[in-house]
């Protein structure tokens, strides 16, 4: 459970109907802020025209679906990835390249499994790095599509909160003559670009940044990945090669990997 | 140019001439001038007699043509 993502999509949320219910009427005023046509229009058309956009009704739902990957908690444990190479760089030096095929069944990084498997096989080194990077390349486009669809809608919610705006103000303007009616119906037209903006800068934006940085957590992994694998290929030693990924790691990770290593040893 | 077989059984033949340096890590790893690396089944010592032979087999066709 990814808790930065709960706590802050509640909290905004929570924080801001806190600050409407300051007002006078106090937590009435919230009335205010609900009309079920500008949500129809808003939300409807914002999410309709995202349908519109979607090869297919299975792949928009899919993309909705990406949502749920903001709750879950990305493991990407770099330390105990690191450790695995460098165990498997022990074992390869010691009983050779083909005793890695009985390492690669405990593994459970699937990735991490078929580079192993394509070395077992006796690969071309360039060969391997060609398949591996071209699965990295596949991973990364699935995510930007993911990340597309809700930058996307982010930037759908303020457009279709504008064209409620418009029929709010074409419905106000057409009733001039009440004056009393003038008040009341521009804060109606107001309210769908309060929704278009809720929406974007609620969900969407966070969403889409969030999927971001997951996206370019799990894509740094895996190139240290592949650079493990290669090197263990090539038969370098050891030391060298964890020093080759630790490089890869921030100076406080790096530390805090001396401190774990020291307190096994 | 030598014979050596790749660890997945097939056979390869390779420049003897680019050939820097052939390690044992413990598989035979034989790095080429042109930076690549090439495992082998043969060790280190069966891949020297290899380049060797392979000269010797050039010069005996040189003092010992066959057209004669």
């Amino acid at each position: 459970m990814d808790l930065a993502t709960l706590i802050g999509l509640g909290a905004a949320l929570g924080l801001m109907v806190f600050g409407i219910a300051q007002g006078e009427e106090g937590i009435l005023s919230i009335k205010a802020f609900w009309d079920p046509a500008s949500v129809l229009i808003t939300f409807g058309g914002a999410f309709m025209a995202m349908l519109a956009t979607s090869p297919d009704i299975p792949g928009f739902l899919g993309s909705l679906k990406t949502f749920k990957l903001t709750l879950k908690k990305v493991d990407v444990d770099e330390e105990s990835t690191i450790k695995n190479i460098i165990n498997l760089s022990n074992v390869a030096r010691k009983e050779g390249l083909l005793a890695l095929e009985e390492a690669a069944n405990s593994i459970e990084d699937e990735f991490l499994k078929k580079g192993l498997l394509l070395i077992v096989d006796g690969t071309d080194p360039e060969l391997v790095r060609s398949i591996m990077e071209t699965e990295l390349m596949c991973i990364e486009s699935r995510h930007k599509d993911g990340i597309g669809f809700w930058e996307a809608l982010g930037a759908a919610g303020p457009a279709w909160g504008m064209i409620g705006t418009l029929i709010g103000l074409i419905n106000m303007l057409g009733n001039l003559s009440d004056i009393n009616s003038v008040g009341p119906n521009m804060a109606v037209a107001l309210v769908t670009t309060f929704y278009g903006s809720l929406l974007a800068n609620w969900i969407c934006t966070p969403v889409a940044s969030k999927l971001k940085a997951n996206n370019a957590a799990e894509i740094a992994m895996k190139e240290v990945t592949v650079e493990g694998l290669l090197s263990i290929q090539a038969g370098e030693n050891p030391r060298v090669i964890e020093e080759k990924l630790k490089s890869f790691l921030s100076p406080d990770k790096r530390a805090s990997m001396l401190d774990s290593q020291g307190g096994e040893e | 140019m030598i014979d050596v077989t790749r660890l997945d059984g097939t056979q390869i033949t390779i420049n003897a001439e680019l050939i820097e340096t052939v390690e044992e890590v413990p598989d035979t790893v034989i790095k080429l001038t042109t930076g690549k690396k090439i495992i082998v089944k043969e060790s280190r010592q069966k891949v020297k007699s290899l380049v060797k032979l392979y000269k010797w087999q050039i010069f005996q066709d040189y003092i010992n043509p066959e057209d004669e």
